[in-house]
């Protein structure tokens, strides 16, 4: 009988683990050492490890930040949590202009181990203030890591690769996945940043799916499975490293593309993969990439918009028809 | 009696300054260290241009020597001391190695960062000095590092260097007020120059006392005449005494004054922002002037003791110019490597050795993917 664990479990069981393993982790957030602990993930951990190494924080994001970094620099390893990706905003002066280039300025000598975890919130009126992704803008500073885990099997291995590895790393998590479950090992384990995955394999298409997109394109395949079209899905897992390999070679192989991301379209992961492809082998594929992605829209409250505004399987079922044309 | 700006010249010429409780050789070495600052500033502001070999923008801070020297005697090689653009007294302070500094400018394999930070962003991890250029960013570091040895309980202290003008920024209060809270042994020194590039914090702020404004976020707070070279020293030396025994955080605004331009050696008096008079009253209170005189008046310094001062700084500074350009430019490309970490041996210790992911080893090695 294997262990299922939701999304939010393994996220909670990584942290758990990681500071079982070392004294130095620490988890800072607002409201961290509550019962309800971001949605379950940082749950009963005060209570296990005590209030010096789970701490609530006021509302600075920048200096939670800053704090998380400067303690970094004396052998902590710390987690920040921001309960919606938008608060996070006020701490890019701490992501941009120091944490991401730490290390190449400091010529290598000096590493900061800050593992910044980071929730999009989507549906039940989030609004556009709750449900901004902003991945595109972190995968883009040099210095820093960006995880997008799909499933609480990856939650759990990235969390832990994130915490105990070197370099600072932003988690971006989508609130739609915390109630998913996954096989989930008990013992700690690693997921390297910089491998995607093939969720399925397929002949007719390539589906490189993102984050919360990457269930929605599961089911794009078992609607198209029962019409005899096979579609392969990629899961990079990280944006940042990217494993461009293993889309590219899944692309190669369909010859056909479509990218599904969760976010706005314009200048966005799902732009960058399909560059990434056209760059390489754009002369053999058979029929135009198709992104399926939001509009550029900030989010609607109303839940008559939502619908419409966020796509589902069926606009990754439409868009893989028409690389079929 | 509170400090201002606004009044500061009033005082005419510094005449409190005293040397009572200091030993002759502190008075000394506070003297040296000035002098060796000084001369250090001086020299890479006369050699910037023509030669141009320095390609990097440089904030001098000539004139302001007196809390790099306080602070030198007091930092323990454990303690870290995070400064703003205006670094090289900070530097100083520390004791990084001033030869790294000189190459660092130069752009040279050898300097403190390696050639890739330059004046403004340098850093010393092995003494535990960091800089940098977007003002309360650092401040906000410095507070982390506070939170890190209170964490650990160990006795060091974070020292944060920065001038008022970054306390426009937000970021600055967010650090006041969780320091405060938190009791963190943290010491914000504020050399408060009046001047943000060319902009008189009297435009920009209500008033120009710093610590009247943070004594309420419970930082305490103490105002100096900074070119009193004994006064800071005796200041800093109670406020990290105070730190170590987990009675923190403090802050010590220090009036001083920006002799040079905002930034390198061109003259940017065309902007006219300095109040008149100001620069001769701080020019008469040198903080070396100041120290030099009580040295003489107590029978410290003589003629021949501060020749061989001089000859010593001299001989040092020559030597560092030496060393920079004499040392080779970096040749290293390997962008991914400069920027991410390859080894994570705490995850191979704790979780085991996993193999990387292709993406990660495709960008490493450069290869090209396909062929397809």
């Amino acid at each position: 009988m294997s262990r299922q664990l939701s999304y939010a479990k393994a996220i909670l069981e990584a942290t758990d683990q990681a500071m079982g393993l070392s004294p130095d982790v620490i988890v800072l957030g607002q409201l961290v050492d509550t019962q309800s602990g971001i949605f379950g993930t940082t749950t009963g951990l005060v209570k296990k490890y005590g209030p010096e190494r789970v701490q609530d924080f006021p509302v600075s994001e920048n200096l939670m930040t800053a704090t998380a970094m400067g303690a970094a620099l004396t052998g902590l390893r710390p987690v920040l949590c921001h309960q919606r990706l938008d608060f996070m905003v006020y701490s890019l002066d701490a992501i941009v202009n120091w944490l991401g280039l730490w290390r190449f300025k400091s010529n290598m000598k000096s590493a900061m181990p800050v593992t910044i975890r980071t929730i999009v919130g989507k549906g039940w009126g989030q609004g556009p203030q709750h449900s901004k992704n902003l991945q595109a803008w972190f995968a883009h500073i040099p210095g820093i890591q960006v995880a997008v885990p799909a499933t609480a099997y990856d939650a759990k291995g990235l969390m832990l690769e994130a915490i105990l590895g070197e370099t600072p790393t932003i988690f971006v998590e989508g609130r739609g996945l915390y109630s998913m479950t996954d096989e989930v090992p008990e013992q700690p384990y690693r997921v390297r940043f910089g491998q995607a995955v093939v969720r399925r394999e397929g002949k007719d298409a390539t589906v490189v799916a993102i984050g919360l997109m990457v269930p929605l394109a599961l089911r794009a395949a078992a609607l198209l499975d029962k019409e005899g079209i096979s579609i392969e899905v990629v899961d990079p897992r990280t944006l940042s490293p990217l494993d461009r390999k293993t889309i590219c070679d899944s692309a190669f192989k369909t010859r056909r593309l479509v990218v599904a991301d969760g976010t706005w379209h314009s200048f966005g992961a799902a732009g960058e993969i399909v560059t990434s492809v056209v760059e390489n082998l754009g002369d053999k594929l058979k029929s135009k990439p198709v992104r399926v992605t939001l509009p550029d829209s900030h989010t609607p409250m109303s839940s008559a918009l939502e619908p419409k505004y966020y796509p589902d399987e069926n606009d990754i079922v439409a868009a893989v028809r028409q690389t079929l044309k | 009696m509170e400090l201002s700006h606004r009044t500061i010249t009033q005082i005419g010429h510094y005449r409190d300054m005293d040397l009572t409780g200091t030993a002759p050789d502190t008075l000394l070495k506070l003297y040296f260290q000035m002098l060796r600052l000084r001369r250090t500033e001086e020299a890479l502001h006369q050699e910037y241009h023509p030669a141009d070999e320095m390609r990097c923008p440089i904030h001098f801070c000539i004139g302001q020597e007196a809390i790099p020297a306080a602070l030198s005697l007091h930092v323990r090689p454990d303690d870290f001391i995070f400064s703003h653009h205006r670094s090289h007294g900070y530097y100083f302070a520390k004791g990084s190695p001033l030869r790294e500094l000189f190459a660092e400018i130069y752009g040279k394999a050898t300097g403190a960062s390696g050639g890739k930070a330059g004046s403004q962003d340098i850093s010393h991890s092995d003494t535990n000095f960091y800089s940098g250029a977007i003002l309360a960013g650092a401040v906000s570091i410095a507070v982390g590092a506070a939170f890190g040895f209170k964490h650990k309980r160990t006795k060091q202290v974070s020292i944060s260097g920065f001038g008022e003008g970054c306390t426009d920024e937000g970021a600055f209060w967010e650090a006041m007020n969780y320091a405060g809270k938190q009791k963190l042994p943290v010491l914000f020194v504020c050399e408060n120059n009046r001047y943000a590039t060319f902009s008189d914090q009297l435009k920009r702020q209500a008033d120009d006392n710093v610590s009247a404004r943070v004594r309420p976020f419970g930082v305490r707070a103490t105002q100096i005449f900074g070119n009193d070279t004994v006064l800071a020293h005796r200041t800093i030396g109670a406020e990290i005494e105070r730190l170590r025994n987990g009675d923190g955080p403090a802050l010590i605004e220090a009036y001083t004054y920006r002799w040079n331009s905002h930034v390198g050696p061109e003259d940017d008096s065309a902007n006219a922002y300095r109040q008149p008079g100001e620069m001769e009253f701080w020019k008469a209170n040198c903080p070396i002037v100041l120290l030099g005189e009580k040295l003489r008046a107590a029978g410290l310094l003589t003629d021949a003791l501060s020749a061989r001062y001089e000859a010593e700084v001299a001989a040092e500074v020559a030597a560092n110019f030496k060393f920079a350009k004499e040392s080779p430019f970096p040749t290293d490309t390997h962008w991914r490597q400069m920027n991410y970490a390859d080894a994570s041996p705490l995850a191979d210790r704790l979780l085991g050795v996993a193999t990387r992911g292709a993406g990660f080893d495709q960008y490493q090695d450069e290869a090209k993917l396909g062929p397809y």
